[in-house]
């Protein structure tokens, strides 16, 4: 899917065209969902998130100033939805890429892990590490694991990165997440 | 799991590979969420005018309220061309309560569209209205002055 390829859903939907819409939700739903559980949201806010961006994609389908952006305004809705959320809880509100959770993964994100869902003490393990990783670095990475996975310049409009900073910054978010997860690192690790 | 020493890079590529299974797994996007982002759909409107958020105290800086707990209201603002309304959100048990004004001041009929179904209230001749059992959660208002022809507007979708 090319951003000329979301654009032209964007205006068929505008148009009355309910199967362009519901390929944009199928397109974009997993973008929406990691952005609000990479804000340590819970399952019912992470919902609600969702829930007002795509309400508030279609009461401005006919507006959008650059439809073949829908991604990123996407993007950028719901990332300021969680911010609205965060403080509506009384959270701080995240900041830093290097600023490392540090602290127990929160209930709302300490999904009830089936012993039966993960592949091993070994996924587990990883999913705890992932979920007490900085908030930027969950966004990029869950971005970066979505199927199928953007293009650098995508991701930098997405997450309003430079592209030239994703590289690193992938790295280096890896290396937390290995630190975090006691994974012997490649190489002696931070870039 | 094989690090590759060597090839830091095939490293990540190896960890992320992982990493997307365990995700995947583990956490998907819910149905019931999918569902509801198609759902959406159905709110599509192309006559009314929309009005944007100018205002919510929760994103105000200089306001120490709104902040859960605390027992003060968030108010909202939102601006249309030809009238605005402001919206005082409190908590109502596990709902939200609405205290409304339309400025200028004058009558009008409110569609409360909430995520439990839609409230119709009136606002009275000085432009005040309210409502309880407002869900939690995305809400937006349809607004007509009264009269032949009076200005409608929706309101943005915001989270409540």
């Amino acid at each position: 899917m090319s951003p000329a390829e979301d654009g032209l859903l964007v205006r068929a939907a505008a148009e009355g065209d309910k199967a362009a819409w519901d390929a944009l939700v199928k397109r974009f739903s997993g973008l929406v969902w990691s952005i609000a559980r990479s804000h340590r949201l819970g399952p019912a806010d992470a919902a609600d998130v969702s829930q007002t961006a795509w309400l508030r994609l279609v009461e401005n389908l006919g507006r959008i100033r650059d439809p073949d952006r829908v991604g990123a305004w996407l993007a950028t809705t719901s990332r300021n939805e969680c911010l609205r959320i965060i403080r509506r809880s009384g959270r701080q509100v995240p900041t830093d890429l290097d600023a490392d959770a540090d602290l127990e993964a929160e209930d709302a994100l300490a999904v009830p892990v089936d012993a039966g869902l993960l592949a091993g003490e070994r996924d587990a393990e990883l999913w705890r590490a992932f979920s007490a990783i900085s908030e930027r670095c969950q966004g990029l990475l869950r971005l970066l694991i979505t199927d199928p996975p953007p293009s650098y310049e995508e991701v930098g409009a997405l997450l309003d990165m430079p592209v030239g900073s994703i590289g690193p910054t992938r790295a280096r978010c890896l290396d937390h997440l290995r630190r975090k997860a006691g994974i012997t690192g490649a190489a002696g690790g931070s870039q | 799991m094989a690090e590759d020493l060597q090839h830091p890079d095939e490293a990540d590529t190896q960890l992320l590979a992982t990493l997307r299974s365990v995700v995947q797994r583990v956490d998907p996007v819910p149905a019931e969420v999918e569902e509801a982002a198609r759902a959406s759909y159905t709110w599509r409107t192309v006559d009314a005018e929309l009005a944007e958020l100018s205002y919510d105290s929760l994103l105000d800086d200089d306001r120490l309220a709104g902040v859960r707990g605390d027992g003060t209201a968030r108010t909202l603002t939102f601006e249309g061309s030809a009238f605005s309304v402001e919206v005082e959100v409190s908590e109502d048990g596990d709902g939200r309560r609405l205290l409304g004004q339309i400025v200028p001041p004058s009558a009008a009929t409110i569609e409360i569209r909430h995520s439990g179904g839609v409230l119709r209230v009136g606002a009275d001749e000085v432009g005040r209205f309210s409502a309880g059992g407002v869900a939690a959660g995305p809400m937006s208002l349809r607004c007509q002055v009264e009269g032949a022809d009076g200005p409608t507007l929706d309101t943005t979708w915001t989270t409540v």
